[in-house]
């Protein structure tokens, strides 16, 4: 079995491994031992616990147990029961049993024999216990120190005997701060301004100068938030089933401004955790909290929603261990924690701060996920936005007394309607014609038939509905020829055979001419409207967004006020106003298409599927008012025909007063432009998923035995985990009480926690190297006291994010130069005790946007919807149910920053994930850092850097200079520093080479300068071009660039 | 002065760092898919005890094949047509929402003939898997697997890693994990994703499936894709010959050897090792996907269909391939068996799709000799209910999703052959004899590959975890030759 390493260098620091120190420290030589070798039946969890024993907890040792005796007897190991099951000869009694594949090494047992002699000293687990200030250590060199770190750096590298290694050269400390801070590269401009004039070391005013001004730029915000959505597993898809699209980017672009603007860290997490909760909370705060709402969720037919719920509430758990307590939490969902003390009980007490919300189980597989969401209107919007909701209560105010006035009169019209009364308020001004398409048989009245004949269904929505197929419509004929700058409404009962494929309702549409003409039309869940001249550059189209069709019988209609807009085009589905989007928006030219009308198709192309019934078409856009009746009319007559019930009277006294009382119709229609006003900025405005809780009942969980979500067991109230304490007695019983416990001097684990994970960004490991695990099984930490102090100096300084960056930029440990020697290979090996500066190889993300960068392509735009690069076709294809396509964006889109890279969580992007970017199913503190061939395959083929490497050549070729400038030029570009003397030579050699080739073969020359959205620049030769082009992508693959 | 001279002045007279691989002595930097340094374990856990099976093809079947029509027959269900299920055989059991509201579950019996296969006497689907019959004495049937999982998602995660949850190990990786590398030119565990004849109702996969877990990532399934790049970002760029890649990947190494004399990170010289396998990569995936030096009698041992990309049969055919260069795991999925209606319009495809080629596969690997160590594995995630999900007639039925009982196959790398284990009760709905929970199953495929489950671990959080889980398992000796 592995050690972690520091332990092991901890060991030698102290002589040879196999001796036992002078002084046991209980934490440091004994627990490891137990913890490995005997907690599986000695520790925290009573479902495994054998003969009622435990040495999780200090009584355990000293207590007498089932068996009688107290397991220890200080400073006697022969008389301590403990001591001599591990060491007698008799199988039955000898510890650890055979049957659990466990033997204590001879070293762990004069371990424990010596700490029982000593007095058995027993402390609690090093985390659990407040950070303890600790003095700075002195060391062989204090003057070496910048900061207060380097004094504890230092004073272990004293005691291993290993000497810091030389400050690194100031282009290289530059290129490495400039990473660090904003994940880019230093821009040529910015290395010329701080490199120092006389080439020696940055002083500390020259690195503070320049720490700052890469801090000031939106870029820092970018490449910090960058981490925290690793661990707040943001992603742009739900996750599971089918993986649809989610709506969630306003919460990354949060993130982004969160640290940009230094929102201190307990304010950060205050408002992520329980933003909903402040007093007022802003929009902003709200946004928050959608932190919680970035787990994966299901629309999987079949599965059940109180199962759903609990792997919901599950992962936010979890989440919440890993992030912000560094506990694995999850161990404890299905029994006590084998190790840390955390029981299962703890486990549903957390989770209980997380059920008590409005959240559903399904996410329908749309992009709100069912809700709850919050609207993110554009400014221009928003003084509209804000007004509706007033606007529209006044409005049904004036309803509500037309609807009192007009009472009287529907009590009296009811005591005599019929049925066929309400034929009377069909709308009838400008019908142009009415189909019913209940006949049965044969033909229907006003059609002829096109291809195959329809056959009927008996069982449709208004007697006999007609089917269609492919090959089966009806025509019309000359009614329905409206213009495309002419209003005019359609309307029909519909029943969809299949969701899936475009299918028309009712269209007068000119397949070869441009698709001339106008369409009303279902386009798989979606209804849309055409209204084109030429197809697609004088056009309009516009779709429903929120899967509005499905297989049962439907009443849609459109309605089109001629103005040439896709705003002027509203969709309605059984009444009601459909959000819409104008995804073609271009009309200029008023036309008419010269073919009839059709019912089930256009002209030539996409037949619908399923039933239509019941066709009225309009020379205007009908009111509110009247698509509602027009919706409603058949319902209402079937109520009338029999007795009506309170609801059905309801409905038709609505339809009377809107129909037959002129007040209140103005009124409804009043308020219906008002609600379609605010369904439009809705639909056209950003939403985000938020955390959102009941405020009727407290937030409770059960305990779920094994687990499972139908086996509840106690219902416990939300509570922090008993080890830790309690919530204040004052303290809110929610989630914000929970999150200002959090972030609370009480909790002794969130401000380790979180300056480990900063540590790691910038050193490559984290001080505890198990991020998200600082229970009993995680990883020591390689300097302790250096980490309560961190811990102590964020929270005192007010959680400031940028400073304590600050702290760690400019110290002595961080300004090392990152080279190994043999000694420290031994020592060191993978540099925890930091004997010299960070070098490892950097983030997928931060290796794609320095290609960009260096290339002088990379985008600054920030925010926004997620982006697609380029990427090989079949890598979302043949993931999740059904077939979603990859259709990779062009032009800007194709530069910006990896951050906004789409994430879909069944195929993350391609390129990043070999390059051990998370899938962000799960919460991820600590990324994998392997090294494959596979990622040799992206740097070198991937279009992406091919046409990075392709526009780094032609800036380095328009620039003056001959071959050597040139290289050094590109050098400098990249790898910020000039070429030396033996790297000149390799790479003139390669070029020769790569010159002769492209000279000789024109052809691979325009194949390769033709990868990339970005024409390559045609005054350039080509077969130079080339030469550059892969001389470029050499230098793009050194170590030195892939590392930081 | 400049950094590298400052540098040099501190260095004691000895170089330490030569240009040889050797200088790095144990530090083990050659598996194709590359440890970092924090992972440089080496690229095996010895077996514990002598392993029937070097390698494992796994064919699973997405959406949980219907067990009453292929490989459990229940004659009997031909009276019962139309009837509903006891609730004596019910019993409450949980269903999924899609039937749990339906007010009858009537009985749909098989509509296929069933007849008796080689001197075992299998009864298997004699209309839909006459070839699959041939190996019946060859083939290891079992027909009580059952699993807790009731959709998709959370019973494909646990057949394939032993556990709901999403984020453990599959099996797999696990073998990877566990065996190692035998060739240095390709990676040791490959997935295969087959595009069914029909694709009605397909389901969910995701790269989730292969995910190593908590294994280190190299031990992640590498897919070989069936449209485009057989593998991502093979293929050299339009205009860039293999020679000319041969040099630039030459210039890259031999300037970054002059970084690693300077630097001295080991982690440059795992890159430099890494580019070179890139290469060796380049080179010998064209000739692995190349199937056209294939000779006649393959194609037609496998079927035409073998010349399609992507199918099954080609999917197969390339799994022989993969096992023969060396790759210790392929996994292949086939979908669409989800059938929760129209059994008799799509079930003659899917077992079209998959009929001879699984008879060519244990043909063929006779013929090669490999049959004996190479474990075939096929089954599907869970099986179906044997009332009818929608209506129901004599020839068509639905069938909804059914945890309790279902059918799998082994053959070969030391699967006992003839044996036909586990029984259900007439209705195919509870299992009357030997239950094989699917960890006893993973259990045995382990022993059969050298390993004992229990000790076979790796550790995570504090925690021995093993493919197994935490509940009591055991190897199926019956299953084992």
């Amino acid at each position: 079995m592995r050690q972690p390493l520091a332990l092991l260098l901890l060991a030698a620091s102290l002589g040879a491994a196999e001796v036992v120190p002078e002084k046991i420290v209980f934490n440091r030589d004994i627990r490891p031992i137990l913890a490995d070798k005997c907690f599986h039946c000695h520790g925290p969890d009573p479902g495994t616990r054998k003969a009622g024993l435990r040495l999780d907890t200090e009584a355990g040792f000293f207590v007498a147990a089932e068996s009688g005796d107290a397991p220890v007897v200080k400073g006697d190991a022969a008389k301590s029961p403990l001591y001599q099951r591990l060491i007698t000869q008799d199988k039955d009694d000898h510890m650890p049993p055979p049957e659990s594949h466990k033997e204590l090494k001879e070293h762990e047992i004069a371990l424990l024999k010596a700490w029982i002699a000593q007095g058995a000293p027993w402390q609690p687990h090093w985390s659990l216990v407040a950070p303890q200030a600790a003095p700075l250590p002195r060391t062989s060199d204090d003057a070496w120190a910048r900061q207060p770190i380097d004094r504890f750096i230092r004073a272990k590298l004293d005691a291993v005997g290993l000497k810091p290694a030389p400050e690194a050269d100031a282009a290289t400390l530059i290129r490495r701060v400039s990473l660090d801070v904003t994940g880019l590269p230093p821009s040529p401009a910015l290395l010329a301004k701080h490199l120092p004039k006389d080439a020696g070391r940055l002083s500390d005013a020259q690195l503070s100068a320049l720490v700052d001004e890469l801090m000031a730029l939106p870029a820092y915000g970018e490449h910090r938030a960058r981490y925290w959505l690793d661990a707040a597993r943001y992603a742009d898809s739900h996750g599971l089933h089918f993986d649809a699209y989610r709506e969630m980017w306003p919460y990354r672009d949060w993130v982004v401004k969160a640290f940009n603007r230094n929102q201190p860290f307990d304010q950060f997490t205050v408002e992520q955790l329980a933003g909903d909760l402040l007093p007022n909370p802003t929009e902003d705060q709200r946004v928050a909290t959608g932190l919680q709402r970035c787990n994966p969720t299901t629309n999987e037919g079949g599965t059940i929603v109180e199962e759903n719920l609990a792997n919901y509430a599950a992962d936010r758990v979890q989440t919440l261990g890993w992030v912000y307590l560094g506990l694995t939490t999850n161990c404890a969902q299905c029994h006590d924690h084998k190790f840390d003390p955390f029981s299962q009980k703890d486990f549903y007490s957390m989770a209980a701060f997380f059920r008590n919300t409005t959240q559903g189980g399904l996410d329908g597989n749309v992009k709100d996920g069912r809700g709850p969401v919050i609207y993110l209107p554009s400014d221009a919007d928003r003084p509209r936005w804000n007004a509706l909701p007033g606007e529209i209560a006044k409005g049904n105010e004036q309803l509500a007394a037309a609807r009192k006035l007009g009472t009287p009169l529907f009590e009296k019209w009811i005591a005599t309607a019929k049925p066929a009364d309400l034929d009377a308020d069909i709308p009838a001004k400008d019908l142009v014609a009415r189909l019913a398409l209940n006949e049965g048989k044969g033909l229907p009245a006003g059609t002829t038939a096109a291809g195959e004949p329809v056959t009927w269904n008996k069982a449709g929505k208004t007697g006999p509905a007609p089917v269609f197929k492919k090959g089966s419509h009806l025509v019309v004929g000359d009614a329905g020829d409206f213009g495309t700058r002419q209003a005019f409404s359609a309307a029909a009962w519909i029943k969809a055979d299949k969701v899936e494929g475009t299918g028309t309702i009712v269209a007068r549409m000119d397949d070869p001419k441009a698709a001339q003409g106008w369409s009303f039309f279902q386009s798989g869940r979606n209804l849309g409207v055409y209204i084109i001249s030429k197809w697609p550059s004088d056009a309009i189209k516009v779709v429903t967004t929120r899967n509005a069709v499905n297989t049962a019988y439907q009443h849609v209609l459109m309605t089109y006020d001629g103005s040439g807009k896709a705003a002027g085009v509203k969709i309605y589905v059984n009444g009601a106003l459909a959000e819409t989007r104008g995804e073609v928006d271009t009309l200029k030219t008023a036309s008419k298409a010269a073919t009839p009308t059709r019912i089930g198709q256009r002209s030539l192309s996409e037949p619908f599927h399923g039933s239509i019934q019941d066709v009225f078409l309009y020379s205007r856009a009908l009111e509110p008012g009247e698509v509602t009746t027009l919706s409603k009319l058949g319902t209402l007559r079937q109520s009338l025909a029999g007795k009506p019930n309170a609801q059905q009277r309801d409905a038709l006294r609505e339809h009377f007063l809107l129909n037959r009382h002129e007040p209140f119709r103005l009124a409804s229609n009043a308020v219906a432009r008002l609600t379609a006003e605010q369904t439009m900025i809705r639909a056209r405005s950003p939403l985000t998923h938020v955390q959102e809780e009941k405020m009727d009942s407290p937030a409770m969980a059960n305990v779920l035995i094994r687990g499972a979500y139908d086996k509840k067991g106690d219902a416990v109230p939300a509570e922090i985990p008993f080890a830790l304490g309690k919530l204040p007695a004052d303290a809110p019983r929610n989630r914000l009480g929970l999150a200002r416990w959090i972030v609370s001097e009480a909790n002794p684990l969130t401000a380790r926690v979180t300056v480990n994970r900063m540590w790691q960004e910038l050193f490559g490991t984290g001080l505890v190297r198990t991020s998200e695990d600082f229970g009993i099984m995680g990883s020591p930490p390689s300097h302790p006291e250096l980490l309560d102090w961190l811990a102590i100096d964020f929270r005192t300084h007010g959680w400031d994010v940028k400073r304590f960056y600050r702290q760690l930029l400019t110290s002595a440990t961080y300004r090392q130069a990152a080279l190994t020697t043999k000694e420290k290979i031994e020592k060191d090996r993978d540099n925890a005790l930091l004997s010299r500066g960070p070098r490892f190889r950097m983030d997928a993300e931060m290796l794609r946007d320095q290609a960009l960068a260096v290339s002088g392509t990379l985008s600054p735009r920030m925010g926004g919807p997620g982006t697609k690069p380029y990427q090989p076709e079949n890598i979302w294809e043949v993931v999740g149910v059904g077939i979603q396509v990859y259709r990779p964006d062009t032009g800007e889109n194709l530069y910006r920053r990896s951050l906004y890279n789409y994430w879909r969580r069944m195929a993350p992007p391609a390129s990043l994930d070999l390059f051990n970017a998370p899938s962000r199913e799960v919460s991820c503190v600590r990324r994998d850092r392997t090294n494959t061939p596979l990622q040799a395959l992206v740097m070198l083929n991937d279009p992406q850097y091919v046409e990075a490497s392709r526009i780094l050549a032609q800036h380095t070729l328009l620039a003056a200079g001959d071959d050597l400038a040139r290289l050094d030029a590109a050098a400098r570009r990249v790898l910020c520093r000039p070429l030396k003397p033996a790297e000149t030579a390799i790479l003139t050699g390669s070029l020769a080479k790569l010159r002769a080739h492209y000279v000789a073969q024109p052809a691979d020359a325009a194949a390769l300068l033709g990868i990339g959205d970005a024409k390559a620049d045609e005054s350039l030769p080509k077969p130079e071009l080339a030469a550059w082009t892969m001389v470029c992508n050499q230098l793009l693959n050194l170590d030195e660039i892939l590392n930081k | 002065m400049s950094i590298l001279h400052e540098w040099n002045a501190l260095q004691t007279r000895r170089r330490f760092l030569g240009k040889g691989a050797n200088a790095l002595g144990a530090a083990a930097l050659t598996s194709l898919l590359g440890r970092s340094l924090a992972h440089a374990a080496p690229g095996a856990v010895s077996t514990q005890h002598p392993p029937k099976a070097k390698r494992v093809i796994y064919l699973h079947m997405v959406g949980g094949p219907a067990q009453m029509d292929l490989f459990d027959y229940k004659p009997k269900m031909k009276e019962m047509y139309d009837k509903d299920l006891p609730d004596s055989i019910r019993k409450g059991q949980r269903l999924t929402t899609m039937t749990s509201g339906q007010a009858r579950f009537p009985i749909a019996p098989s509509k296929y003939n069933f007849s008796q296969f080689g001197q075992c006497g299998m009864w298997l689907n004699s209309d839909l898997l006459p070839n699959l019959g041939k190996h019946a004495d060859e083939i290891c049937w079992m027909r009580s697997l059952n699993t807790e999982a009731i959709n998709h998602e959370p019973a494909i995660c646990a057949m394939q890693t032993g556990n709901q949850i999403t984020g453990r190990p599959c099996l797999g990786s696990w073998a990877s994990y566990g065996l190692g590398s035998e060739n240095d030119n390709l990676p040791n565990f490959v997935v295969l994703i087959a595009t069914p004849t029909n694709r009605d109702q397909e389901q969910a996969i995701s790269s989730r499936l292969w995910s190593s877990g908590y294994l280190p990532g190299e031990h992640a399934g590498v897919s070989f894709r069936s449209k485009g790049d057989p593998i991502l970002f093979i293929n050299n760029p339009p205009g860039v010959p293999d020679d000319l890649r041969k040099q630039t990947i030459d210039g890259i190494n031999q300037l970054n050897r002059l970084n690693y004399e300077t630097v001295g990170d080991p982690e440059t010289h795992t890159r430099i090792k890494q580019y070179e396998m890139a290469f060796r990569m380049q080179a010998s995936v064209p000739e692995l996907t190349d199937l056209t030096k294939e000779p006649e009698h393959v194609f037609k041992l496998y079927g035409e269909e073998a010349r399609k990309r992507g199918s099954f049969a080609n999917s197969v055919l390339m799994a022989r391939r993969l096992v023969e260069r060396g790759v210790r795991f392929v996994q292949i999925y086939h979908n669409n068996w989800d059938h929760h209606a129209n059994v008799n319009g799509r079930m003659p495809s899917q077992c079209k799709d998959i009929d001879q080629p699984c008879h060519a596969l244990i043909e063929d690997l006779k013929q090669r000799g490999m049959f004996d160590d190479t474990l075939i594995v096929w089954g599907g995630e869970f099986g179906r209910t044997i009332y009818s999900q929608g209506g129901l007639s004599r020839e068509n039925y639905g069938r909804d999703h059914h945890p309790r009982c279902f059918s799998m196959w082994m053959a070969g790398g030391g699967a006992k052959g003839g044996r036909i284990y586990g029984e259900t009760d007439e209705f195919s709905y509870n299992i009357v004899k030997d239950p094989l929970p699917i960890n006893d199953f993973h259990a045995t495929v382990l022993h059969l590959l050298g390993y004992d489950h229990e000790r076979f671990t790796f550790k995570y959080q504090g925690l021995d975890q093993k493919l197994t889980g935490v509940l009591p398992t055991k190897v199926v000796k019956a299953l084992i030759s």
